[in-house]
């Protein structure tokens, strides 16, 4: 699927992966986040390798450092949206201070209203929200957000980029078809038929990341 | 035809698909066809063992015993009888000394065979004996005892050694080790040795009637033609069936009961599985919709792909519920005489295979013919199938509290009806189990404590009447009086004996049998009969109980009370001593002696000794019949286990199909960083909310449904508290934590296995 793929990605910088369906970019962003093993070549994050881990291990890592956000939001649905955002905290490992966190966060993405509201209950920007307050709650080193406008109107998914755009101390990898998508980015990487064959930096983006407060 | 090829390479291709779903599958099937096929053998072989060992050994409709007498006169008694088609006469002899491969009894019967006439009993193997030479027959269950083959030879005392030649089956009477060992000689082997006898004794006779309906008044007629016969006790066919039918009810009532159970869990689990399965692959089956595929092609594939698991599964479930139970029942049936079924096995063993088929199959396709009956589009956009009542509840009301157990019990309590069908399930499997053991530390009770059954004296004595008021003041003595036992018999129904019991006074001070029904005897004119008796003869409180005894005087008693009694088969009566002294001045008695609590039981009979009585200690109920006792109990174990199994097996389907179903939810708690530890943790608490509410409905059944529902099945025996105690609770709920941790720790380990990635892919 991928082929003599390499990249690195800073920590505060924001990647956007880009490229047709089939290209590989969700592959890539598995591989990242250690929900796929490479059949050869390396991953490391924050200088541990990522490669040859146990499932264990790996699941250690994802925990404490990496966040996902996908595009079905992926909220379970027997949680309420407060609960989804919660449950990182309660895993086994997980960080201290979980709850101060997600009680933070539930209340600057200005879902406190309904935080009690089960899944279904919720519209898509909510529950896109509630997904990104989840990934970010054990204050992990990377997100990986997988297509994350994909299912969202033109109104929610401008949101959620801001969201994604704010961040800081993070390095942020997207994965995306759109244009809109990938111009929040740092840097955006081309991917066609498993091989990296652009890369180029979005100065727009750059710009206002240094503008940002 | 090319529509049943189609379908058959479809189910052959989703099978390849989901190979462990299938071998889950193929274990419950499994698991539900040896239940069934075990109970299937059980039943059939107790449930017409009587009636084929009485075919075989072509059994006299009446059994008569008496004090020997001369062949003549015996003959000349049996002759005047009406209506009698055949008769034959024997010598019983007790307490003969037999020897073999380095083993000696000296309690043997030795059958004296008269020669001509009808012999019965059935010859299982070998041949009969012959009018001449040093030959026996032996009992199968004593031969394969004692490991005796044909051609063996069985030293009897005073004969020498003798040519075994054929074993024999004879419903008449249980068989060794329940009754003492039998053996058969023929008439000319003991002239061989003693000389001809012109006139030789015997002192039992068969008889075979003409039309067994006439047996009363061929009975009626033998009292009052037996002149010269002496002390002569009748055995009925009838009599002893319903004996043995009453001990083979419950076990056979048991294993059915236990059977249904298995097939309702396997069909309830099997019936969820494919409607998960169906509820996977509702896009696939709105594709082949979309592009024409008729909804009978869509049933019949899915049920074709659950008969490929069925039938092998089926077929080997069959087998080893055939292997696991045909040697203990067919050494019970040899304990009982009784032969085994053979191949009247093999119709009732087929039906067992096409119900366990049947049910899968059927569980398979109708889900899959509901899915298919609607539009494709809606199939292609992929709602749940009808839910049954199984809504998405609504926000509010529940806290934040909780973590991985609390969310894997919410994901259990989602499925609702599935939720109910599964406790229901394991509450019943625990429910057995409960009593399986509370059965089972009953039966120890029986065996060594006389209390169990109501006797409260612990020593039996012989000594003088007036010697009691002496062995009253011994200290350690609470109470002693003489206990008489005769034997009777019903003077409307010759066939049925009964053992006639009294004490001077208030007899439940030495035996306290359960009452089952009325109350207990008040006056001189008033019986407590046995239960089995009351069933035989149709008795009930106020009825009337008429006792031919030996001496031709008869008692008669009104029934006060129905009371349980395992020692005598439950053909008892309670009657005062006044009333059957008054009728038999000299009827036999040893003195029962009830002990203080904390009595000092040796010095206890070193004062018997020393006033001259000889003393035994009472026995438990079943001492005679240990074997049986332990058969049972290995049965029992049996069903325990497998019913454990079928826990368990409900258990790991119930887990798997939580996590089949929320496939996405495991990917994305994995996703998030848990590790293994953290997705059992999960299904524990999904395990536990099956768990909890199962024992509780597992305690509450066995105390108020299969409890008292086997004392009553039991009360014509004794009476079985079949309350479990708190340690048999203990450990059933241990258990079902011990099988809810096995599935959880599989499940888990399956679950783990399966990509991160697939699993947030699935619907």
């Amino acid at each position: 699927m991928l082929d003599d793929v390499s990249l690195s990605v800073e920590a505060d910088e924001v990647v956007a992966i880009l490229g047709r369906s089939g290209s590989g970019k969700s592959t890539l962003l598995h591989l990242l986040g250690g929900l796929d093993a490479p059949d050869s070549g390396e991953i490391t994050l924050a200088g541990d390798r990522l490669t040859g881990r146990s499932a264990r291990a790996l699941a250690r890592i994802r925990l404490r450092h990496i966040g996902f956000v996908f595009q079905q939001f992926q909220l379970i649905e027997e949680l309420s949206g407060a609960e989804n955002v919660l449950m990182p905290t309660r895993l086994p490992g997980a960080p201290a201070a979980g709850a101060r966190r997600a009680a933070r966060l539930i209340e600057e993405l200005g879902l406190t209203e309904v935080a009690d509201h089960l899944p279904h209950e919720l519209s898509g920007g909510e529950q896109q929200r509630f997904a990104f307050a989840r990934a970010l709650v054990n204050g992990p080193k990377l997100i990986l957000a997988d297509e994350p406008t994909g299912s969202l109107d033109a109104e929610n998914g401008a949101a959620v980029l801001e969201l994604l755009r704010g961040l800081t101390g993070r390095a942020v990898v997207i994965v995306t078809h759109e244009p809109e998508a990938a111009a929040i980015a740092d840097r955006v990487v081309q991917l066609t038929d498993g091989r990296l064959v652009a890369e180029s930096g979005s100065f727009a983006a750059r710009g206002a990341r240094r503008e940002r407060p | 035809m090319t529509a049943l090829r189609a379908a058959l390479a479809e189910a052959r291709t989703g099978l390849r698909l989901r190979r462990r779903g299938a071998l889950l599958t193929a274990m419950g099937i499994a698991l539900a066809a040896a239940m069934l096929s075990a109970a299937v053998v059980v039943g059939v072989g107790l449930g017409g063992g009587f009636d084929r060992a009485a075919k075989a050994a072509d059994l006299p409709d009446i059994i008569v015993r008496f004090d020997p007498e001369s062949t003549s006169l015996v003959d000349q008694r049996l002759r005047a009888l009406p209506d009698i088609a055949s008769y034959s006469t024997r010598f019983e002899l007790t307490n003969t000394e037999i020897a073999a491969g380095g083993r000696r009894r000296g309690d043997a019967v030795a059958e004296v065979m008269s020669g001509s006439g009808r012999p019965g009993y059935a010859i299982v193997a070998g041949r009969g004996l012959a009018r001449t030479g040093s030959q026996v027959l032996v009992e199968l269950g004593f031969a394969q005892a004692w490991h005796l083959h044909l051609g063996s030879t069985l030293y009897v005392g005073g004969l020498g050694p003798q040519r075994v030649v054929g074993f024999t089956e004879a419903p008449d009477n249980v068989g060794y080790p329940l009754a003492k060992p039998r053996y058969y000689l023929s008439r000319p082997t003991l002239a061989a040795h003693f000389g001809p006898q012109p006139n030789p004794q015997v002192n039992l006779a068969e008889i075979w009637l003409r039309n067994p309906r006439y047996l009363n008044e061929v009975l009626v007629q033998a009292r009052a033609t037996s002149f010269g016969l002496h002390d002569i006790q009748f055995a009925t066919r009838s009599g002893v069936k319903v004996l043995l039918d009453q001990a083979a009810g419950i076990v056979i009532d048991l294993l059915v009961a236990l059977s249904v159970i298995a097939l309702v869990t396997a069909g309830a689990m099997l019936a969820a599985s494919a409607r998960a399965e169906v509820q996977r692959r509702l896009g696939a089956i709105g594709v082949r919709r979309a592009v024409g595929a008729s909804r009978g092609h869509i049933a019949l594939a899915q049920g074709l792909e659950a008969m490929l698991i069925a039938v092998p599964a089926a077929g080997l479930g069959v087998v080893a519920g055939v292997l696991a139970t045909y040697g203990p029942d067919d050494r019970l049936l040899t304990m009982l005489n009784e032969p085994p079924p053979g191949s009247a096995l093999l119709l009732p063993l087929a039906a067992g295979f096409l119900a366990s088929v049947a049910i899968p199959v059927l569980g398979a396709a109708w889900p899959a013919w509901r899915a298919a009956g609607r539009s494709p589009v809606g199939l292609l956009r992929g709602g749940e199938l009808e839910t049954g009542g199984e809504g998405r509840r609504r926000s509010g009301g529940h806290g934040r509290r909780g973590g991985l157990a609390v969310l894997g019990a919410r994901l259990v309590a989602a499925r609702r009806v599935r939720l109910v069908a599964t406790v229901m399930t394991l509450g019943l499997s625990a429910g057995f189990v409960l009593l399986m053991l509370a059965l089972a530390s009953e039966l120890s009770s029986l065996e060594t404590d006389p209390g169990a059954l109501g006797k409260r004296y612990q020593l039996t004595a012989t000594m003088p009447v007036g010697a009691v008021s002496r062995a009253r003041r011994i200290p350690g003595i609470a109470a002693a009086a003489p206990r008489y036992e005769v034997e009777g018999a019903d003077s409307y129904d010759l066939g049925e004996t009964i053992d006639v019991i009294a004490y001077p006074g208030d007899h439940t001070v030495f035996e306290d049998p359960p009452l089952v029904s009325g109350r207990r005897l008040r006056g001189n004119d008033q019986a407590e009969v046995g239960v089995g008796l009351a069933d035989a003869l149709g008795l009930s409180a106020g009825s009337t109980l008429a006792i031919e005894l030996s001496t031709g005087n008869e008692l008669r008693f009104r029934v006060s009370g129905l009371v349980s009694s395992l020692d005598h088969d439950g053909r008892v009566a309670y009657v005062p001593a006044k009333a059957l002294l008054a009728a038999e001045p000299s009827a036999p008695y040893q003195v029962a002696v009830v002990l203080r609590p904390n009595a000092d039981y040796g010095a206890v009979t070193a004062a018997l000794t020393r006033i001259g009585a000889q003393f035994a200690a009472t026995s438990g109920a079943t001492a005679r019949g240990v074997p049986l006792v332990n058969t049972l109990r290995t049965i029992l174990l049996a069903i325990a286990v497998v019913d454990g199994l079928v826990c368990l097996y409900a258990l790991i389907q119930a887990s798997t199909l939580t996590v089949q179903e929320r496939r996405r939810t495991v990917a994305v708690l994995r996703a998030c960083g848990a590790g293994p530890g953290a997705v059992r943790r999960l299904l524990f608490g999904a395990t536990l909310a099956l768990i909890v509410p199962a024992a509780v409905v597992g305690v509450v059944l066995e105390k108020y449904v299969f409890g008292p529902a086997l004392s009553r099945l039991a009360e014509n025996y004794a009476a079985l508290p079949l309350d479990a105690t708190t340690a048999e609770v203990l450990a059933t709920v241990a258990g079902l934590v011990l099988a809810g941790a096995l599935a959880t720790v599989w499940v888990a380990r399956q679950a783990s296995r399966e990509s991160v990635v697939t699993g947030l892919a699935s619907r």
